[in-house]
């Protein structure tokens, strides 16, 4: 390790392994660290004063510094934390239309159950809307320990700024340790409204969450640059631990019975709330009935297969499982199917029982995307393809021979089983 | 009509692979550019210019080399870049990036009411959209998120008409200004710089503003006003993958016994899975 002029051994920055995340640049007490043009942190030797404090906070260990040499500093305390009291409860935003929940807020109810048997802590569900009876009849069975229910005729559509006060009112009553909500269009607007109106941390996106053992802090792991990267997340000193999470990351549970007790709050919005007015709304036709994520069974159409001429093929072999066809970026960016058919960390994150891969290369962006799935099969042309390190099986071959020979396979094994 | 667009400078992540071997990021070739969605933000931002007399400033948290994003705003025709770049703004989740914008915002609106802020609706490096949502927030705007149409600007009557992506269809909401959007990519498709521009561009100041110059409040700056915490990071976990027939030894061959591993216990119903996907649309039903 190098010495500067003073002697110290200063520590230094392994480019390939940084992420810019700056974190050492913040925590460097003398200001000895910047990012360089390469977009990666760097380390002035002639300032750097050897206390190893970048070594110690850098999450991706980029930094080499030799311990034993290292110069005692005295750090600054942080501020202490501002833990409220522990509310013990698990809270998860119920999105709905009045009659019906969001299928993702159901996946939460399950991992938020989950979350909250590790820490001994009551599940609540937070309903804010204008009418929702019709969601209150099966409240018993819903996992949770609590209901509650922010009625107000105000609420009768999704406005940030009148559901975000709605929805930081519950919690600021409820006092949760965590609040999870789904990573749909509304779950991300109203998710970022209310972590702001709380200064609290929110992670969003996350495809997986857990409760450390010692800490009793969440962790949230969601994929960053582009889906290179999973990052681990937490958040030590702020109530509640927010996260937003993706459909169908998550499975969907069954409960048993479990007593729930419902709780109504009263609530008026600010008299400043901008609400926009609702002059018109256009219904998208296009995508009636075509939400690929509800499908079993996804024959999933990739750059290899990228022609219109194998759409014939693709549809026979999705009927015949009683699934539909999708696609990955490229298909897509061809102007061949449309965005809502689109599987990967840009499209939908899928879990069917059955995915299909036709000539997908398998970018680690689609397959963070299919991680879900029960089963995958990958046809493609080219053995090195990174979709085969994931699939149950592969074919090594061109989709044109190998889906006629697949759909007549698995015709016969049908028949057979009928026989 | 004073507009902001936020932009960030953004590693081009399409190109950002993993080195399997030493689970490191390849740095090499991949380029710092302005995130894309933001480029539509400045695009939309010009374009209201074109019928209106506006004034677009561009405002960019990061370091030193983040300039050169706000001279590419320069040149598509923004008429102010300003650089927030301190050493206290390192390592800002989106509470702080959202406190420190709107601190930059509050002090534009100071010299020029802030009428219109327009931010991308997500980065393509951390993709949270959340910074918008919690600038609006903040600044007690109204706030229009995953914009795709701007239907009509009416600056007399402070008034904006837009259209707004939602999971069935689109939204067209009229809003009162000041109002803050954050635009999806099919918005508007971002023009290229003319030679003219560029060259303006390059004679421009680009103004650079610190915690001082923003009055920030240092507690809720950078990584001390952050309370997400990266623990670790790591590449995602394979799956273990199955084996891999070659369909030149053998179509059939192949073919069968790739469906014998896909299928064991797995066509238990004629259909496989299709009961179980109905009865999820059941779930949490009313009577």
């Amino acid at each position: 390790m190098a010495k500067n002029s003073k002697g110290i051994e200063t520590a230094e920055i392994i480019a390939d392994k940084c992420i810019a995340c700056q974190i050492c640049i913040a925590e460097c007490p003398v200001g000895a660290i910047e990012l360089s043009p390469e977009g990666t942190a760097r380390v002035l030797p002639e300032v750097c004063i050897g206390c190893g404090e970048c070594a110690e906070v850098c999450p991706v260990e980029a930094v080499a510094f030799d311990k034993a040499g290292r110069k005692k500093f005295k750090k600054a305390e942080k501020p202490g934390p501002r833990i409220p009291v522990p509310g013990r409860v698990v809270a998860v935003y119920i999105e709905h239309n009045g009659q019906k929940a969001a299928d993702v807020s159901w996946e939460l109810l399950g991992k938020g159950r989950e979350l909250a048997d590790k820490l001994q802590a009551r599940l609540a569900a937070l309903v804010p809307g204008s009418e929702i009876n019709g969601l209150y009849s099966r409240v018993q069975n819903i996992g949770c320990d609590e209901f509650h229910v922010l009625e107000h005729k105000s609420l009768y559509r999704y406005v940030s700024s009148l559901y975000g006060h709605a929805l930081s009112a519950m919690v600021r009553r409820v006092e949760p340790e965590i609040l999870l909500l789904g990573a749909t269009s509304q779950g991300r607007d109203l998710a970022g409204v209310v972590a702001t109106h709380l200064k609290t941390g929110l992670t969003a996106d996350c495809t997986g969450l857990d409760i450390e053992e010692d800490s009793g802090l969440m962790l949230m792991t969601r994929p960053t640059f582009g889906g290179n990267i999973m990052a681990t997340i937490f958040c030590e000193n702020h109530r509640p631990q927010m996260a937003t999470v993706r459909p169908k990351v998550f499975p969907m549970p069954v409960f048993s019975e479990r007593e729930c007790k419902v709780i109504r709050h009263d609530w008026s919005p600010p008299d400043d709330a901008r609400i926009p007015e609702l002059i018109d709304f256009i219904e998208d036709t296009t995508r009636a009935g075509v939400d690929i994520t509800q499908y079993p069974v996804l024959i999933v159409a990739g750059k290899g297969a990228c022609s219109p001429d194998s759409f014939p093929m693709l549809e026979e072999l999705a009927g015949l499982l009683g699934g539909t066809v999708a696609c990955s970026r490229p298909v897509v960016e061809a102007g061949i199917m449309p965005y809502e058919r689109q599987v990967g960390q840009t499209g939908k994150t899928v879990a069917p029982r059955l995915y299909i891969g036709v000539g997908v290369s398998g970018a680690v962006q689609h397959r963070v995307a299919i991680q879900g799935a029960e089963r995958i099969l990958a046809v493609n042309t080219d053995p090195n393809a990174p979709i085969f390190q994931v699939a149950d099986a592969g074919i090594v071959g061109d989709y044109t021979q190998v889906l006629p020979e697949l759909i007549s396979r698995i015709k016969e094994r049908k028949k057979s089983r009928h026989d | 009509m004073h507009i902001v667009c936020c932009l960030k400078q953004v590693p081009d992540t399409a190109d950002v692979k993993i080195d399997s071997q030493t689970n490191t990021l390849i740095r090499e070739g991949v380029e710092s550019i302005m995130n894309p969605y933001d480029l539509v933000a400045v695009e939309t931002a010009v374009r209201l210019k074109e019928k209106h007399e506006c004034l677009i400033s561009a405002v960019c948290m990061g370091p030193a080399q983040a300039e050169s994003i706000l001279r590419q705003a320069l040149s598509l025709g923004v008429d102010k870049g300003i650089l927030l770049s301190d050493r206290a703004f390192a390592g800002a989740d989106t509470l702080a990036t959202s406190y420190t914008l709107a601190q930059a915002v509050s002090m534009l609106d100071r010299q020029h009411q802030v009428d219109l802020i327009i931010c991308g609706k997500q980065a393509i490096d951390g993709d949270t959209a959340q910074t918008g949502p919690g600038l609006a927030t903040r600044l007690g705007f109204a706030l229009l998120t995953y914009i795709t149409g701007l239907e009509s600007f009416k600056p007399s009557q402070r008034k904006i008409i837009v259209r707004r992506k939602v999971e069935e269809g689109q939204e067209v909401l009229e809003v009162n200004l000041p109002a803050l959007i954050t635009v999806e990519l099919d918005l508007a498709r971002p023009r290229r710089a003319s030679l003219p521009g560029l060259m303006k561009s390059l004679r421009r100041k680009i103004e650079v503003w610190d915690k001082n110059a923003i009055e920030a409040d240092a507690e809720q700056l950078g990584i001390k006003g952050s309370p997400t915490w990266v623990r670790r990071i790591g590449v995602p976990s394979p799956r273990a993958g199955g084996p891999t027939f070659n369909a030149a030894e053998g179509l059939q061959d192949a073919v069968d016994r790739s469906l014998d591993i896909l299928f064991q216990d797995f066509f238990t119903a004629d259909e496989p899975g299709v009961a179980e996907g109905e009865e999820h649309g059941k779930k949490f039903q009313g009577n």
